[in-house]
């Protein structure tokens, strides 16, 4: 269980140095890594690379219907669709939107996931089964399952929930949409992502806490050191390398959720009151036929995660990883 | 040894779950290392943890959280279960033994669920199939060997699973479009195009796992094959490959699940070949404007998050024990 | 180092942006013909679909025994995603259907995006083409030329709760007012009911309010450009007279701020709604529902006792993808599930008013029940804008943003009417 300690390093794990290589005196395997690249290479560059460069290329001309199809000449506007979209106070709510939302989902994550995990090592062993049980459960539910039970729960009409607060007495809650408004909407789904994503934080930093030497924690009693001195100057510096991953991990995966809000909020809800970047890049390329506008979103959307993952690339060379 | 593998395993487990993208999921933490843990305890720590915090508000607490997690599952079968006269005039009794295969057997035989669930998961076992081999093949050149420009390609395997891939759907729409002319049976509309789609978003955080199962292997092991005359990509594929299996599989259970959850890409590239249409598009069509089909719904959603439950439990297993014979290997 | 890299990068990443752009593609009419094989047909999904289904299995039936070899699979797709499905399917013509059922205001833009088969010789040559009623058929003709046969004409009434009306003693609403103070009445006397069922997504019930008092959707230039007329004041009243109803005693914006035409006639069905304005291929459905017998339809009445307001003339054809490899087979189903046979039929099942004019003679004759809708009809109708943009602009929900914000108190009228008004010249503007 040490490993915990180098966890955070990650998928990584493997902190190691290379190999020595040997083989690579010899003029025959110089080529042999390459040929063993080759074909994720092929597809990567094929399917991510090239597309993402499209992506690009795409976001600086006018490419509508009649521009794909032929109808019209292609025009190369430059930074045209940007300019657009920076002047468009939809595409500000939009991304206003989006950051407030994962925002709100990163930080429940977190606080729940983390709260859990400690509270995994209060309990009994069975009671800790069942609570890992339940969340892996959460966990393994696709987002389009689980957005659909969580919209049944929910129904107006035919819902549990509206129906058990009305049978407690808040008659209000009769026939009560909870779609109807921006913010609940938007909690809505962020209970649903919520939901499918803490079991990681949980698991993540529960297995975090138990990789803590006991000696240390033993000492600190011993030196009469309080429970919230102890979790103040040993648990959380600990568990801060896990932490930032698991808070970076979030903020790439709340940023972008899809299928919840597509499903969810009926495509971004009304009067498109929920939308977010992803939604609102798919909308404009293939319902308005906007795939110029709908690319130039997905590059800023782009760079922001990649802004994001830089950050992580950082922390992690702090963290003595050796790439 | 055993330190990097169960802290490679984990992204097995911490990557599943958010269904939309391989490349994001990037986890750190085990189910796995912590299930073991929390069955075996661990020594010391457990029996310290037992004498010092435990409480019974604690387990009471715990319990009702278990419950409230793990409800919409519940309901999601019961609601599946319950007959499709009940769901309409809006019976929610938490408990009933009223309950019929109804909604099932509609959704398989007049919904053709069959079809649509073979669909996803022949897309998904492709894309396990020829993930792995491709992330197994590129993890070994980017761990076994040392040439110039494999720190740059590492950092860019990062980076490549970092790509919102809902962003490429625009240019990938149209890039399988061309495709299509050409090779019809990668074209959009076709399953061709959902496999090779997601290959690509698998591959890079499938090799940036898999990496560090292989360079666990200790390299003595190589050496000694080689003292036996074994021809390196012999090596690579009779030795090499049993012994990463353990990570393999995580891999593949990884690969399966973001395939098989996949909503955008099905949404956008099946544009009107109803026959290769996939599971959470099929589901999507019970939504209707007037009044949503919810027994319909909750039975393709069982149908749906079954497989899936099935995959999170083996894994578990697979993964605990093929690590130990690994290990000692 | 690093930033010289950096810049040759740059270098090169321009070079390579002017050297590749995206894509084009001409869809071009397939050359091939082929007589067997799958038949790919998209029809719109109903609010009770059953009926429409039934009709048109009969009619694959009859196909399928006509033509060997030849299976057709009929896919119902969601009317208000039917854009992201068109777009798509004139992307990539590989993956398109064969036949399509499709909104006479969309016609425009599928044309415009060289989507849809000229048809006019075949259609010429159809011996029930005659029949056609003139002013109808013009709904599938862009510049002289044909695409597609009308399948049925669209066009709302008002629909009213009997029981209700003279429980509660109301009398039918003669004027827009009325059906606001009547409507008001009912959520008061009954709250688990809503006044009337006024999506707020329902953008084709909300037009008539606009028309009734002289506003516009758009005005035509001089030169054909059209620019949008929201923001003048008849239409403010208009989109204001709609949105009021969209109040917590008549319809909780809460709740019908999200109803679609479809969910809010559902609610009529329900019978949780005073009333609603439905379209003559909903009556099937509500006289097959609870509230079959105690509800009524009139005209939508105007400003004034007496007046129509004028009614959007909706309706759908069916058309012939362009680039469809089976174009013979294509235009012979075409016009059977869009011949007098099965539009009579599809008249039974939904309700839908036929396009023909003896086979409405003939239906009119039989269901007295329609008498509001050809009433409607004869008052005179209007229309979207006929140019491509129209379908951008459906597509945006631009309408359905503008009455859904002003119901859920997110813009004034004012700033809705103006965010829509520059939205639609926007696309104006764009078109093609």
């Amino acid at each position: 269980m040490t490993s915990l300690t180098t966890a955070p390093g990650a998928g990584s794990t493997s902190a190691r140095p290379p190999r020595p290589a040997r083989r690579s005196r010899t003029g025959t395997s110089r080529l042999e890594p390459w040929v063993y690249l080759l074909p994720a290479a092929a597809i990567l560059v094929g399917l991510l690379g090239y597309p993402l460069y499209q992506l690009v290329v795409t976001s600086f001309y006018d490419y509508r219907q009649a521009n794909v199809t032929g109808g019209a000449p292609l025009e190369f506007l430059g930074l045209g669709n940007y300019a657009q979209l920076f002047g468009d106070a939809k595409f500000w709510t939009v991304l206003l939107n989006t950051t407030v939302f994962a925002a709100g989902c990163v930080v429940a994550t977190l606080a729940l996931g983390s709260a859990l995990a400690v509270l995994a090592t209060r309990v009994s062993r069975w009671v800790r089964s069942v609570l890992f049980l339940a969340a892996l459960g959460a966990w393994a539910t696709p987002a389009m399952t689980g957005s659909a039970v969580w919209l049944f729960l929910f129904d107006p009409t035919l819902g549990l929930v509206n129906k058990t607060l009305v049978n407690v007495g808040l008659s209000g809650f009769a026939g009560h949409s909870w779609t109807a408004e921006k913010w609940p909407a938007f909690a809505l789904v962020g209970a649903e992502v919520v939901w499918c994503s803490f079991p990681f934080v949980l698991v993540t930093v529960y297995a975090g806490i138990l990789a803590i030497p006991s000696e240390l924690l033993e000492a600190a009693r011993l030196d009469g050191a309080s429970m919230p001195r102890i979790a103040r100057s040993i648990m959380v510096p600990m568990l801060r390398p896990i932490i930032i991953i698991v808070t970076i991990q979030s903020i790439i995966w709340d940023f972008k959720v899809f299928t919840q809000i597509y499903v969810m909020t009926n495509g971004g809800g009304i009067g498109g009151q929920n939308l977010v970047l992803n939604v609102y890049s798919y909308q404009q390329a293939f319902a308005s036929n906007l795939y110029g506008l709908g690319s130039a979103i997905g590059v800023v959307m782009t760079l922001l995660l990649l802004g994001v993952t830089l950050v992580y690339l950082r922390l992690l060379r702090r963290s003595g990883e050796v790439l | 040894m055993s330190t990097s593998i169960t802290a490679g395993m984990p992204d097995a487990g911490a990557s599943v779950g958010r269904g939309t993208s391989p490349s994001a999921v990037r986890g750190t933490g085990s189910p796995d290392a912590e299930v073991t843990t929390a069955r075996g305890g661990t020594g010391a720590a457990g029996a310290r943890r037992r004498r010092a915090w435990k409480n019974p508000g604690s387990n009471a607490v715990a319990l009702l959280v278990a419950l409230v997690v793990a409800f919409p599952l519940y309901w999601m079968v019961l609601s599946a279960l319950r007959p499709q006269a009940a769901i309409d005039a809006g019976d929610a009794t938490l408990f009933t033994t009223d309950l019929t295969l109804d909604s099932f057997v509609r959704v398989l035989t007049v919904n053709d669920f069959g079809r649509f669930f073979l669909n996803s998961l022949v897309v998904a076992l492709a894309v396990v199939v020829l993930s792995t081999i491709c992330a197994f093949l590129a993890s070994v050149a980017l761990t076994r060997y040392r040439f110039r420009s494999r720190t740059t390609l590492l950092v860019i395997v990062l980076i490549a699973q970092m790509v919102p891939i809902e962003a490429l759907t625009i240019p990938l729409f149209f890039l399988f479009r061309n495709m299509g002319a050409s090779v019809p049976a990668i074209g959009l509309n076709q399953l061709g195009s959902l496999v090779l789609v997601h290959l690509a978003f698998s591959i890079p955080f499938a090799i940036w796992m898999l990496r560090g199962f292989v360079a666990a292997v200790p390299v003595e092991l190589e050496e000694a094959a080689r003292i036996d005359g074994a021809k390196s990509f012999r090596f690579v594929r009779s030795i090499l490959f049993p012994l990463v299996f353990p990570g393999v599989v995580a891999v593949s259970v990884f690969s399966f699940i973001s395939t098989w959850n996949d909503f955008l890409f099905a949404k956008t590239f099946i544009i009107s070949a109803q026959e290769n249409q996939t599971l959470p598009l099929a589901i999507l069509t019970f939504f209707k404007d007037d009044q949503n089909d919810w027994g319909a719904i909750m039975a393709g959603s069982v149908i749906m998050t079954v497989p899936v439950l099935i995959f999170f439990v083996l894994v578990q297993r697979h993964l605990v024990s093929g690590l130990a014979g690994a290990v000692k290997g | 180092m690093k930033k010289s890299r950096l810049a040759a990068f740059g270098v090169a990443a321009v070079l390579a942006l002017t050297a590749c752009a995206p894509t084009q593609s001409t869809i071009t009419e397939a050359e091939n013909d082929e007589s067997t094989g799958t038949l790919r047909v998209w029809l719109f999904a109903e609010v009770n679909q059953d009926p429409k289904a039934a009709v048109v299995d009969e009619a694959v039936a009859e196909f399928e025994a006509e033509h060997d070899g030849v299976e057709v699979d009929v896919q119902y797709i969601p009317v208000d995603t039917r854009a992201e499905r068109f777009n798509a399917a004139f992307n990539d013509p590989a993956s398109a259907p064969d036949v399509a059922e499709f909104g006479n205001t969309d016609i425009a833009a599928y044309v415009a995006a060289g989507g849809l088969a000229d048809v006019t010789k075949e259609v010429a040559a159809w011996d029930e083409s005659g029949d056609l009623t003139p002013s109808i058929a013009a709904t599938t003709e862009i510049d002289g030329a044909t695409y597609g046969v009308p399948w049925f004409i669209g066009v709302r009434a008002l629909y009213y709760r009997t029981d209700v009306f003279s429980e509660l003693g109301l009398s039918v609403p003669t004027t827009l007012a009325e059906i606001e103070t009547a409507a008001r009445a009912i959520r008061a006397a009954k709250p688990e009911m809503v006044g009337i069922a006024a999506g707020g997504a329902y953008q084709y019930a909300a037009m008539p309010f606009l028309w009734a008092g002289g506003g516009e959707l758009a005005t035509q230039g001089p030169d054909g450009a059209y620019t949008s007329a929201l923001t003048t004041p008849e239409s403010r009243a208009g989109v204001t007279a709609y949105t009021n109803l969209l109040a917590d005693d008549i319809c909780p914006s809460a709740l019908c701020a999200e109803w679609t035409g479809s969910a809010s006639v559902q609610q009529f069905v329900a019978g949780t709604a005073g009333m609603v304005v439905g379209g003559d291929f909903n009556r099937k459905a509500v006289d097959e529902s609870a509230v079959g017998a105690t509800y009524a339809i009139v005209p939508l009445p105007g400003e004034k006792a007496g007046e129509i307001a004028p009614a959007f003339a909706g309706g759908n054809n069916l058309g012939v993808f362009k680039s469809t490899e089976r174009k013979s087979l294509a235009v012979d189903f075409m016009t059977l599930l869009g011949g007098k046979k099965y539009q009579e039929k599809m008249f039974d099942a939904m309700g839908n008013l036929p396009t023909f004019t003896d086979v409405q003679e003939k239906v009119a004759a039989a269901t007295p029940a329609i008498e509001p809708f050809t009433e409607t009809l004869a008052a005179g109708t209007e229309f979207v804008p006929s140019t491509p943009a129209w379908t951008q602009i459906d597509a945006q929900g631009d309408i359905k943003t503008m009455l859904q914000t002003v119901a859920t108190k997110q813009a004034t009228v004012e700033q809705a009417t103006e965010t829509a008004a520059a939205a639609m010249d926007k696309a104006f503007s764009e078109a093609p």
